[in-house]
């Protein structure tokens, strides 16, 4: 399928379309700070100030609180309810590549051995529609992921920005669908082309912050007992739960039940191997301390789950660098991470 | 301008002067640990360096831009530490020492006169850029310089300092070991007023508009404890929302819950909260939590006439008991 354009004028008027048939989800300020939001028509203003939002797109499928089933207590037991019904069809317009690429990484966990019926409902009736970066932040690093800015490996539809208009690809069955649909699209020419080939190579040089992601694996196994390591990088963590939370790729959730006289519900909520308390058990914390939870953070993303699934759990998008009270920076932490050489000489 | 008024320069000589106190103190082993700030990895940031390497003394850096509360790391080293501290930070190691969680004697406190710390999204907010697409911003006595894409832009110093640097009372350390440079003077009466406009303009609205308005701040609190974890005053080993057994409160992102969490966590550092305004500046998703820290260390001066962290001798405030204590609200 060749490409497609739209004028940027035109993008409030496809999402009042799109909003006919589906819950449509845009980036939006909530007092300065970047979510998304149900669009509400007017313009799509968000165009000219949206970089990345604050709390990734994975709270649309994987929310930080959700009602898993609700109960009443009648007689000697429990009657159990029905979840709140989930949206039937929606679409999430504007998603930047590294967090499209988050999801796809967070549904490798949660259809792995048991099918989780949250998150793969609320994947199956969304539609993804991507918009590449123009202004990638100093923090982000996705390139050294395997990813450009401009990636349309997994979203449905992308956009890319190419001045007065954006040049649209079908990528997905779902994305063709939603194009054959308007009447606001045209044929995108051979120059548009040029042009968003252009933006994609000047996103890619943009974004400056890499690391050596593929070296990393072997150099954490390697040192995995580095006491003397992770208790130095890990001093000046203070095991808030920013970088976890906020984490497009972080899954790790709580559960907790609410019974109010007869009337109770079970809610599930994000959690974090940053809190001591995430590993407490009966008799030990195998965890307690600092270094240990977050040397899991680390070996998580960059070293167990790439041997679970054969891809690594961060897709470089910079929010816990950006967002950490005290800059504490994973892309510093993985490059100063200790060649084997030096660790067999020290052995 | 004379030169000793230069504030880059003024940093700079106390920056070799604290490389050099800071190195001497490890070689000669009167501290085994030195936390410091050294360069982050961002721009217009710097990041704690908590080290007993003296070769790491070197990266120590001395800028308009160290907004972390160090004091929140003391509970947490072993052995004797020498730390830097702004005014603010002082009075928390003090508040720490009242509480006897830090022995005094264990703390060489290197003391930094402080002329305010720089609001990062005041900036943003004023040239309409992020901090990182901002290409310079200096800062030389009561003006900042603010350069954009090439255009300079210059402002006074207040339109971007963070609110409660506004309100220090103590911006010089008065407990300390070392001072590395000459005291700097106190906000002035417009600098307060300034600091209090948004808590002003919050005691200005009726209840039911106050409610929506902290519903609204709340709807999007993620239960991260960031501003419970950078505040020196909540030390407690183990928080109250952490108690299962029954739980006090659900660990659950739901307003309700998430604004009695903080409304708790300010009663229970009352007396111990010195405003640093670390809990705003640390919250990801921007919600003012210094208005209800600051209003409640207010609200502890006006009952008690006491302020946190002044006097390291004076038992804490709600350990104590005087005759002559308010109790007009007990009905």
């Amino acid at each position: 399928m060749t490409a497609k354009k739209i004028a940027r004028r035109d993008i409030a008027d496809l999402l009042n379309e799109w909003s006919r048939e589906f819950g449509v989800f845009v980036p939006s300020r909530d007092e300065g700070v970047a979510k998304w939001a149900r669009w509400g028509g007017g313009d799509a203003g968000f165009l000219e100030w949206y970089r990345n939002t604050v709390v990734p797109p994975k709270a649309l499928f994987f929310p930080p609180l959700e009602e898993m089933f609700s109960f009443q207590k009648d007689g000697d037991g429990y009657h159990v309810g029905q979840p709140p019904p989930t949206e039937d069809r929606w679409l999430v317009f504007g998603i930047r590549p590294c967090d499209a690429r988050a999801l796809a990484v967070l549904a490798l966990t949660f259809k792995d051995g048991y099918q989780d019926p949250y998150y793969l409902a609320r994947r199956k009736n969304g539609v993804l529609v991507g918009l590449g970066c123009t202004r990638p932040y100093e923090s982000c690093f996705c390139t050294s992921l395997g990813i450009s800015p401009t990636d349309a490996a997994n979203v449905d539809l992308m956009l890319t920005d190419i001045g007065d208009d954006f040049l649209v690809e079908a990528v997905t069955d779902k994305g063709k669908e939603l194009l054959s649909k308007t009447s606001l699209v045209q044929a995108a020419t051979g120059a548009d082309e040029a042009r968003a080939e252009e933006a994609r190579d000047a996103a890619g040089a943009r974004v400056t912050r890499k690391v050596d992601s593929q070296g990393a694996h072997e150099k954490l196994r390697a040192g995995f007992e580095d006491k003397d390591f992770w208790e130095r990088v890990s001093a000046k963590c203070i095991s808030c739960g920013i970088c976890t939370f906020l984490c497009p790729t972080c899954y790790c959730f709580d559960i907790s039940d609410e019974l109010v006289k007869k009337q109770g519900a079970r809610f599930r909520s994000w959690d974090s191997c940053a809190f001591p308390l995430y590993t407490k058990m009966p008799v030990e914390n195998p965890r307690r301390e600092k270094w240990r939870r977050l040397r899991q953070k680390v070996c998580h993303k960059y070293e167990f789950y790439p041997d679970s699934f054969d891809v690594i759990a961060c897709t470089g998008c910079g929010r816990c660098i950006r967002l950490c009270p005290v800059n504490w920076d994973i892309t510093r932490v993985l490059s100063s991470l200790p060649a084997q050489e030096q660790l067999r000489l020290e052995r | 301008m004379a030169p000793t008024d230069c504030l880059p320069m003024k940093n700079g000589i106390m920056e070799q002067r604290l490389r050099r106190e800071a190195k001497a103190l490890l070689e000669q082993g009167k501290v085994s640990c030195v936390i410091g700030f050294e360069a982050g990895s961002l721009k217009f940031t710097t990041t704690p360096l908590i080290t007993g390497d003296k070769d790491d003394t070197q990266r120590l850096v001395i800028s308009p831009f160290m907004a972390n509360n160090l004091s929140v790391f003391l509970t947490g080293v072993k052995g004797r530490v020498a730390i830097v501290a702004k005014g603010c930070d002082s009075r928390s190691i003090v508040s720490l020492i009242q509480d006897n969680k830090v022995v005094r004697e264990d703390v060489v406190i290197i003391g930094v006169p402080c002329s305010g710390v720089i609001d990062l999204t005041k900036v943003e907010g004023l040239v309409g850029k992020d901090r990182d697409e901002i290409a310079d911003i200096t800062r030389d006595g009561d003006k900042v310089l603010i350069t954009v894409n090439g255009d300079k832009r210059e402002c006074p110093v207040q339109e971007v300092l963070f609110d409660n640097c506004l309100a220090c009372e103590m911006p010089t350390p008065q407990e300390y070991d070392i001072l590395l440079g000459e005291p700097t003077a106190a906000a002035g009466d417009k600098e307060k007023a300034k600091s209090r406009e948004k808590i002003n303009s919050l005691e200005t609205m009726k209840p039911d508009e106050r409610w929506a308005f902290w519903r609204n701040e709340f709807s999007r609190c993620i239960r991260c404890y960031a501003c419970r974890n950078v505040c020196p005053a909540c030390f407690c080993e183990r928080c109250f929302v952490e108690e299962t057994e029954p739980p006090w409160v659900l660990p659950i992102p739901r307003w309700q819950d998430s604004l009695m969490f903080q409304v708790v966590r300010n009663l229970h550092v009352a007396g111990r909260c010195t405003d640093c305004g670390e809990c705003e500046r640390a919250c990801p998703v921007g919600i003012p939590l210094r208005s209800l820290a600051r209003e409640m260390y207010d609200i502890v001066g006006e009952l008690f006439s006491y302020r946190a962290g002044m006097d390291k001798e004076a038992p804490p405030l709600l350990a104590c008991y005087e005759p002559t204590d308010v109790e007009d609200f007990i009905r």
